[in-house]
């Protein structure tokens, strides 16, 4: 696993993945989560546990397990603590920490370093037998529910160490905090290099134009992705340049609204023949590869956003990317470097029409793009970054640290 | 019998960033934290804004912030004026940004607050230093070396040493000049402007500059042979 990665990642990620493999080797890395597959958390242990493993550390990867109660809890304070309105009791809170306990019996829970990823099993830390426990949170906690932020503070505190994807996500917690970005796989299906022919089936299945240029977006069918507004700056890109418009994104079973956003986009998008929605199936990560690989100009117009690691993904196909100005985009985009950070519909048109009159500064900016990813949202430096923190935190009041 | 020359060691530096839990919405609560917040903090969001792959716009994060967030381009301007080199510890710098920031205070109208979610955030970073496992024993070695390095590599020996050893000494040019005597190139590499150039120009120079060495040296022996 750890070659297919060299002439990919940087020789120095790899470099000090072996240095601190060696520093670290024969101890133990638990990480805790609440799903074996599916979303991004799951996606990136699968691959990191073998990487681990072949470094020398003894890694492992414990699911929590719950009744359907349990998730319910769960899912609302997940809501809550990415700002929404949610009630939950003190019963809510005893039934989450009593599955915990439960799972605490189960689960072997001995180990030199635990990761635990978001807020399911974040009262594990109450049955800690030993080592480093740190706590990873992947979700938008810039504007969180007070009393549920304040009750999870609680568990917060016990530990050693929490990470955050995004500085301003950090809150003013009594541990130390760190700031780790996710990333992508380079070698995984939606991001491997693609041949042309695997390109042009994806474009032939879903009758894609391929002697026009494509502007695309990939995300889900949500207002905070704004699709009406993606289609509106299309419409006045129109009026200079010809091209087709895709729109691109997979059903969440999570998002109640995702039907009828689609609906309106449809709606909204008339019967225009030269806009393409695409309802992709769950596991198309080949066809949004090639999607991505075929279009001359990707956006990611968000108003909201989480990380938005859409963007990193275009990005590594060396394309230019325009995204709104939010979440964690603006710490992928460099405005005007590798692509542009937009605030208006009239704003992303002005630069959709830059970048379709230009292809050579198209280029350029795609060619610095896939170097910034290279360079910073790749799962090795992830991982690096894990092994790093546990390194310091084992030599904790160091500010550096020789190898 | 040839003199031993040490071999140029290359470093690397990576840093994982660290949140304070402190964060500014507007000049004033900037200021104020600022005065309290750690050297390392300081470090970070002043010398440490050359590793990133920056615009040249601006040359700390202050100035970054006080431009894209708030809009103040004339603070900006004044703060990007801020060269830390030209201090001699972090805590000089500090009052340098301060005394920055309270004349701008007392000259202008006071600007508006950043949006929520577009403050600045206070960070700190531990920084781990490893050999990448390449080593020059000669200026032509040193060159080629030079040209695949990667940018941390550069930052940690050209611009984390100034910090280091001080008087605006790099590890490239100290190398040079106490291996080979080569007083001229060492200063030639001295003289690169580390506030007005990217890592990717810092490598081309000095890539340019030792090629041009090595060069001249070999001409030398060209021009023995052509006189025989």
């Amino acid at each position: 696993m750890f070659d297919k990665y060299v002439g990919i990642s940087p020789k120095g990620d790899l470099t000090l993945l072996q240095l601190l493999g060696e520093k670290l080797n024969g101890k133990s890395f638990l990480h805790v989560n609440s799903t074996r597959e599916g979303g991004g958390v799951a996606e990136i242990l699968q691959r990191m546990i073998p990487m681990l493993g072949e470094l020398g550390i003894n890694a492992r990867w414990e699911v929590i397990e719950g009744d359907a109660q349990f998730f319910d809890i769960t899912k609302k304070i997940h809501n809550a603590l990415q700002g929404n309105h949610e009630e939950i009791t003190e019963q809510m809170w005893v039934h989450h920490l009593e599955i915990n306990r439960k799972n605490s019996e189960k689960m072997n829970l001995e180990a030199d370093a635990v990761l635990i990823h978001d807020p399911q099993p974040v009262p594990l830390i109450d049955f800690k037998k030993s080592g480093v426990w740190i706590w990873r949170c992947h979700i938008d906690v810039s504007s969180p529910q007070k009393a549920v932020c304040d009750y999870m503070t609680r568990y917060c505190r016990k530990y050693d160490a929490a990470i955050f994807s995004v500085a301003k996500f950090a809150q003013a917690l009594p541990v130390n905090e760190y700031i780790i970005s996710p990333s992508i796989d380079p070698i995984s299906e939606k991001n491997r290099e693609l041949t042309d022919r695997e390109i042009s089936e994806t474009l032939n299945k879903y009758q894609i134009p391929p002697d026009r240029p494509i502007i695309l977006q990939v995300s889900r069918f949500d207002r905070f992705k704004d699709p009406i507004g993606v289609i509106k700056a299309y419409r006045i890109v129109k009026k200079y340049n010809d091209c087709t418009l895709v729109l691109a994104g997979s059903p969440a079973t999570d998002d109640p609204e995702g039907e009828a956003v689609l609906n309106e986009v449809r709606e909204y998008a008339a019967k225009d023949q030269d806009i393409v929605i695409l309802l992709l199936p769950p596991f198309s990560d080949k066809d949004i590869n090639a999607l991505q690989r075929s279009a001359t100009v990707i956006l990611q117009k968000s108003l909201k956003e989480g990380f938005g690691l859409t963007v990193s993904e275009a990005m590594w196909k060396s394309k230019p990317v325009i995204g709104g100005a939010v979440g964690g985009i603006p710490l992928q985009i460099i405005h005007g470097v590798t692509g542009f950070l937009v605030h208006s519909v009239e704003g992303a048109a002005f630069r959709i029409r830059q970048l379709l009159n230009n292809p050579e500064m198209s280029g350029q900016m795609g060619q610095k793009g896939k170097e910034y990813v290279r360079m910073n949202f790749l799962i090795t430096r992830q991982i690096r970054d894990y092994l790093s923190l546990w390194y310091a935190t084992e030599n904790a009041g160091k500010t550096i640290l020789e190898l | 019998m040839a003199e031993i020359v040490e071999p140029f060691e290359f470093k690397q530096c990576l840093s994982i960033l660290k949140s304070t839990g402190k964060k500014a919405k507007n000049l004033r609560e900037l200021r104020a934290i600022i005065e309290v917040i750690s050297d390392e903090c300081v470090f970070h969001h002043t010398y440490q804004y050359f590793i990133k792959g920056h615009v040249l716009e601006y040359t700390n994060d202050f100035a970054h912030w006080a431009g894209e967030s708030l809009e103040e381009r004339a603070l900006s301007e004044y703060l990007s004026n801020v060269d830390p080199y030209d201090f001699l510890d972090v805590q000089n710098l500090r009052q340098e940004i301060i005394r920055v920031l309270d004349t701008y205070l007392a000259a202008f109208p006071p600007p508006r607050e950043a949006m929520p979610g577009d403050e600045f955030y206070f960070n700190e970073t531990v920084t781990l230093i490893f050999p990448v496992g390449v080593r020059a024993r000669n200026l032509a070695e040193f060159f080629t070396a030079m040209k695949f390095v990667e940018p941390s590599s550069i930052y940690y020996h050209f611009y984390e040493a100034r910090i280091r050893l001080g008087k605006g000494i790099d590890d490239f040019s100290r190398w040079i000049e106490d291996s080979f005597d080569k007083k001229d190139l060492s200063g030639r590499i001295r003289s690169i402007d580390p506030f007005m150039h990217s890592i990717q120009e810092i490598r081309t120079h000095i890539v340019s500059t030792v090629e041009e060495e090595v060069r001249r040296d070999m001409e030398v022996v060209d021009r023995c042979l052509t006189s025989m």
